[in-house]
């Protein structure tokens, strides 16, 4: 399991009971999962690790030891790490342009009618419209669709063409930071098509140009994959609302006929939402012996559907789990259908579902399955393809077995948190709350975000310095994984201001809010990218002078190290565990924890030890208040 | 100095050759009552299935005793021993002296007394002979009955299954390899074996040996059998019993030598008359897990007292140590199992910690008392056993959470200091 | 006499010598030829703790699994050292009280054949292959007192640099 060093028998695989009840149910059934698997890959190779194994030739794989100082081709340690870096990096960008792409397509097919979809957030729509020089008293559809294109232009354009989403969104601070070090990026793809360059054996090997391609790639992966995607999204399907839902387990209903959305993309789990009501599909629903149609969610498409699940994804019954946890909602066996999309879904999920009547379906045309039916999201087919998927799932449902065990555990969440609704929650605006923050009623805001671990945990470490946090009265704002895992263990819900020290939790108690703000999905982290924006604007300050940290514990993906990186561009104290595979070079380690604070205000911590790491944030924190002088 | 050793298997012979590595210029004289090399009798099962011949069970190279300068005196029985005089007297009249003496005797097969046990048909598995004997009888033979349950039992059973023989096997206790495997174990590896076609009996002994002479006189047909406690007959042409074996202290009787069910000695290997040492089947040792005096009639056991008490006999006072009676290593289909220790704890002091899974024939108990590891079964993965067994020897209170010690992957790992 | 010494923190995981003990034991004489005959290793890393445990038999002075074989197959060479159940007139029967025996668990049964497998140092080389093939030099062999007498000169080093 971890790499924990505590000798206590007390130790449970997951933070979650839900979790350590099913991997006992799965044992005792046969079926191995992630957690005995990670058990047979131990021990792991130690060059790996250290992110000196370079596979890119075939006089490969070198690895930088005692008695090799270089590769073959004369490569060091700070040039293979640094190379690797970029392109887990490149990785991320490319996902996420994956999913900007599917956003813009479909609100350009929506505004011209020809998808199930309605424009969510007019409002918005002309705000972005009128920022980005569109005449935004024009028809919203028009406005729409000229958004939709300037988006799709912004992605391919070169990389010498600035982007402009950066240009209109990046506090002017930041942009004088990033074109001192020549790193402005241009299109998303272009930026993507240069650092795979760049990474090919024996073309860049300067390890410093390469970490700046890094963090270039980072910005133009935050205003266009992140920024870019949680606005379109807004805009169609509409921008968050403060809602009440559950999370867990415990949530999955018997009687109906039950089906998941787990990915990253929630246009076609919304379209289904849309089509539980048709009279025809619930007819058929109810002949087959069900009460209903149930669509819960996993990991980030969850998230998304929770946070706007009191409009266009209204019917939303919860979220199940987090990255770690996915075969474990399978391995109930109340499962009919799950479908997925982008990334995320693990090719054991395949074992799991096998063994019961539980199908997989993926729903995106770059998810690929050995065994499993695709059936790709299109716009314009998006309304039957609905349809199918239900009907699908009902006649899975005649099919479910009786070996099915539930843990009964559920709880409360509250979800839909993002700079509008907390403005509107305050009455209009964030003063209530930036006076709160120079008050010291809230010392400072932490954004503990990203994926789950088994190396380091499932959720123990990012559970421990969520609580952390809010015991020394920092606010933490949460996306992806960890977002999950606060609401299994119940803390968005306001009954977590207990938790609080004494200010924060009068802070909470009087708005009646959790301590832990969901701010929703990986893409939210854009979200949470917007609110530290408008907080540094409204106080005058560029974000590297706000008492405000990032902490990704348990990060895994890499999209998580595009994040990392944005954040640390972004001028913030960024914690980062496990390891990230960098120590090989002590060059790169000492630029990414130390010296890039200087050029960008931000840089990385890596301490293992939640309290420990959650110590050193706070520290931080209270060093920028000062420096404010509040 | 000359050196006389009564017995010429796993002790005599590990005693003999370390005699000899210890001290070049000693005479070093063996005397065994079976003509023979010394050879492995728990090969002797391997005989019986036709998997090895007689010359493959030799546990030493032809010229062992020749190269270690060992005089045998092989076909000689050993009648009596006089201590004051330091002689060994033998069949036939003639004697040898000693300087020093070790009694490695062995065990005999235990026939217990009952109707009709006289029978031609019946045998037992302790030496070459009987094993010749056995493979005489079933050349003729379909059925048979092994009549015991343990390690000896089932072996034989094994190999004489693979022979192409119907076997039935006949235990009292309600379950199979009773002295060192609980119920859960046995389970898993009598399933193992059944789904080969091998039937068991259990939870009943036998009372009677059906004589040829009865059945014919009943039946008209020549037939043994066996009559089991509650009545029930059952045929059979070849009956094997192996219900356990008694030390063979034939040798030492009238000496004076305290005698319990063995020979008892001390640390040293030395019985309570000067000069004589007792090691193997024959002699009694302190377990190291209960601490009591008694038999411990296996292989290792035996030969590690062979060596150690050929230092003490060479004058290097050597004591031994780590000593389990309880212990077995078994496999007979696909199944290994290994048996430590105390493995059916009676009493509320000791703590069982399970896993036990028999749909994938795997189990693994461990039972601590005062958090010392005392007992451990396991079975299907046995490659813990000796790390389990060292700490069962060291008696050491464990630092280890008893997450960490039932984990599959438990290694030396975990006990080094990192 | 001279022993495969293990530096545990030097160890970093990376599996090369279990490749290099396949090999060495293969038909092929080579890591990928080792890998399609499924050649088994014999040393094993032992995962602890997120920390990497060489281990392979110490090759006992007095060696618990020579007691306990019961075949005679498992000897110590008196010229060489070497501890092994290979090469001996007598044969292995796989009956796995060398297992029960080891206090290291370093005797494993054959995956395939139904023999006790373990380290033999390498008796056909003049190096064992996993101590040559260790990249970080976490094996040595090496004369014990050897290993010690650094180790002791080590440890006295760095005491003084903490002075």
């Amino acid at each position: 399991m971890s790499n924990c060093d505590n000798n206590c028998g007390d130790c449970n695989l997951s933070a979650h009971k839900s979790t350590n009840e099913m991997y006992a149910r799965t044992t005792k059934m046969g079926i191995p999962t992630i957690f005995d698997r990670w058990e047979d890959q131990q021990p792991q190779c130690g060059f790996g690790m250290q992110g000196v194994c370079c596979q890119l030739c075939s006089h490969g794989p070198c690895r930088i030891t005692q008695k090799a100082e270089r590769a073959i081709c004369g490569a060091t340690a700070d040039t293979i790490v640094a190379r690797n870096l970029v392109r887990l990096a490149s990785h991320g960008a490319a996902a996420y342009s994956h999913h900007l792409e599917e956003i813009a397509k479909t609100l350009k097919a929506t505004a011209q009618g020809k998808t199930p979809y309605k424009i969510g957030d007019v409002a918005k729509l002309r705000t972005i419209a009128g920022v980005v020089g569109l005449d935004n008293t024009k028809s919203a559809e028009e406005l729409a669709i000229a958004l939709a294109d300037i988006i799709l232009a912004e992605m391919r354009k070169g990389s010498d063409e600035p982007l402009a989403l950066l240009n209109l969104f990046a506090p002017e601070t930041r942009k004088q930071a990033w074109r001192k070090l020549g790193i402005i990026p241009g299109g998303l793809l272009s930026e993507i098509r240069d650092a795979m360059t760049k990474t090919m054996s024996n073309i860049d090997t300067d390890p410093v140009d390469l970490l700046l391609t890094a963090v270039r790639l980072s910005l133009a992966t935050g205003y266009m994959g992140l920024v870019g995607t949680i606005t379109l999204q807004d805009i169609l399907l509409g921008t968050p609302e403060l809602v009440k839902s559950q999370a867990d387990l415990g949530i999955i209903d018997l009687e109906t006929v039950n089906i998941v959305a787990h990915g990253h993309v929630p246009l076609v789990a919304t379209a289904v939402l849309q089509a539980i009501n048709d009279p025809e599909i619930q007819k058929l629903a109810k002949a087959a012996g069900a009460k209903g149609i149930k669509v819960y969610g996993s990991m980030c498409t969850g998230q998304e559907l929770m946070q706007r699940s009191a409009t266009s994804s209204q019917g939303f019954s919860g979220q199940l789990s987090n990255w770690l946890s996915q075969e474990y909602y399978v391995a109930t066996g109340a499962v009919e259908l799950v479908m997925m999309d982008m990334n995320c879904s693990i090719p054991g999920l395949k074992t799991v579902a096998d063994q019961f009547h539980t199908k997989l379906i993926s729903v995106d045309k770059v998810l690929r399955m050995e065994g499993v039916d695709h059936l790709d999201y299109e716009p314009e087919k998006v309304a039957d393809q609905a349809k199918q998927l239900i009907k699908m799932a009902i006649e899975l449902y005649k099919k479910r077995g009786t070996n099915i065990h539930i843990p009964p555990y559920k709880a409360d969440v509250v979800a839909g948190f993002g700079v509008e609704t907390i403005a509107n929650a305050l009455g209009g605006s964030l003063e209530p709350l930036l006076d709160a923050v120079k008050s010291g009623a809230i010392k400072g805001i932490a954004a503990v975000v990203g994926c789950t671990n088994n190396r380091n945990g499932h959720d123990h470490k990012a559970l421990t310095i969520m609580r952390e946090f809010i015991k020394n009265n920092v606010l933490v704002i949460s996306a992806g994984c960890t977002s999950s895992a606060a609401q299994i263990e119940g803390l968005m819900d306001p009954t977590a201001a207990q938790l609080c020290g004494e200010s924060l939790k009068a802070v909470c108690q009087s708005l009646g809010i959790p301590p832990i703000l969901n701010f929703g999905s990986c893409v939210d982290i854009g979200r949470i990218g917007v609110a530290v924006t408008t907080i540094a604007g409204a106080l005058g300050v560029d974000p590297s002078q706000l008492p405000v940290v990032a902490s990704a514990p348990e990060y895994l993906e890499q999209k998580a190290i595009a994040d990392g990186i944005f954040a640390v561009a972004f001028g913030l104290l960024t914690h980062i565990g496990p390891v990230p595979p960098v120590t090989g070079s002590a060059m790169v380690t000492k630029i990414l924890t130390q010296d890039i604070e200087q050029l960008l205000g931000g840089r990385v911590l890596v301490e293992e030890d939640p309290v420990k790491a959650t110590a050193i944030m706070v520290t931080h924190i209270d060093a920028k208040r000062k420096a404010l002088g509040i | 100095m000359q050196h006389v050793i009564i017995g010429n298997s796993a002790a005599g012979v590990r005693a003999a050759e370390t005699l000899r590595a210890l001290d070049p210029e000693a005479k070093i004289i063996i005397i065994a009552e079976e003509n023979h090399p010394a050879y492995s009798r728990c090969l002797l099962p391997d005989l019986l299935a036709g998997s090895r011949d007689e010359l493959s069970l030799q546990i030493r190279s032809d010229d062992f005793y020749v190269k270690n300068n060992i005089q045998t005196l092989l076909g000689k029985k050993a009648n009596s021993v006089d201590p004051v005089a330091h002689k060994v007297n033998l069949e036939g009249g003639s004697s040898v002296s000693y300087d020093k003496l070790l009694i490695a005797t062995g065990a005999i097969s235990f026939i217990p007394p009952m109707p009709g046990i006289n029978n031609p048909n019946v045998f037992a598995l302790r030496d070459l002979r009987d094993a010749k004997n056995i493979l005489q009888a079933i050349e003729k033979a379909r059925r048979i009955v092994i009549v015991g349950g343990g390690f000896v039992g089932l072996e034989a059973a094994y190999a004489l299954y693979h022979r192409g023989l119907e076997v039935t096997i006949v235990e009292k206790m309600p379950h199979i390899l009773p002295q060192q495997f609980d119920a859960q174990a046995a389970e898993i590896l009598k399933r193992d074996m059944q789904a080969e076609g091998i039937r068991f009996i259990l939870g009943r002994g036998i009372k009677e040996i059906a004589a040829p002479r009865l059945w014919g006189r009943l039946f008209g047909r020549p037939e043994t059998g066996v009559i089991l406690e509650d009545g029930e007959r059952l045929k059979a042409d070849v009956i094997l019993i192996s219900i356990g074996t008694r030390a063979n202290i034939e040798v030492i009787k009238h000496t004076g030598i305290l005698v319990n069910q063995g020979i008892p000695v001390n640390d040293f290997m030395e019985t309570n008359l000067p000069d004589i040492y007792a090691a193997g089947d024959v002699a009694e040792t302190k377990d190291a897990v209960t601490g009591k005096i008694g038999l411990t009639p296996i292989w290792p056991n035996a030969s590690t007292q062979g060596r150690i008490a050929a230092y003490n006999m060479a004058g290097i006072k050597k004591a031994y140590t780590g000593l389990i009676g309880m212990q077995n290593a078994v496999e007979f289909r696909e199944v290994p199992a290994i048996a430590l220790g105390i493995t059916q704890p009676v009493g509320d002091e000791y703590e069982i910690l399970q896993d036990y899974r028999p749909d994938r024939n795997l189990y693994k108990k461990l039972v601590l008392r005062n958090n010392i590891l005392v007992g451990m079964i396991l079975v299907g993965r046995i490659e813990q056993a000796g790390i389990y067994g060292a700490l069962i020897k060291k008696k050491q209170e464990l630092k280890l959470s008893h997450q960490v010690l039932m984990r599959d992957d438990f290694s030396y790992g975990h006990l080094y200091p990192l | 006499m001279k022993q495969i010494m293990i530096d545990v923190n030097l160890c970093n995981g990376c599996l090369t010598c279990t490749l290099a003990c396949s090999a060495a034991h293969s038909l092929s004489q080579e890591i990928v030829g080792a890998m399609s005959e499924k050649t088994p290793t014999r040393i094993k890393i032992l995962p602890v703790k997120g920390r990497a445990v060489p281990l392979m038999c110490r090759h006992c002075e007095q060696p618990a699994c020579v007691d306990a074989c019961m075949t005679g197959a498992m000897q110590k060479d008196p010229c060489t050292g070497i501890v092994s159940n290979e090469g001996n007139d007598q044969t292995c029967v796989g009956c796995w009280m060398c297992i029960m025996a080891c206090p290291y668990g370093a005797i494993n049964q054959h995956p395939t054949e139904k023999v006790a497998l373990k380290c033999d140092r390498c008796k056909d080389r003049e190096i064992p292959s996993c101590v040559e093939s260790c990249p970080n030099k976490a094996l040595r062999f090496t004369e014990v007192n050897a290993f010690a007498d650094e180790r002791a000169i080590n440890v006295a080093a760095a005491l003084i640099a903490a002075d």
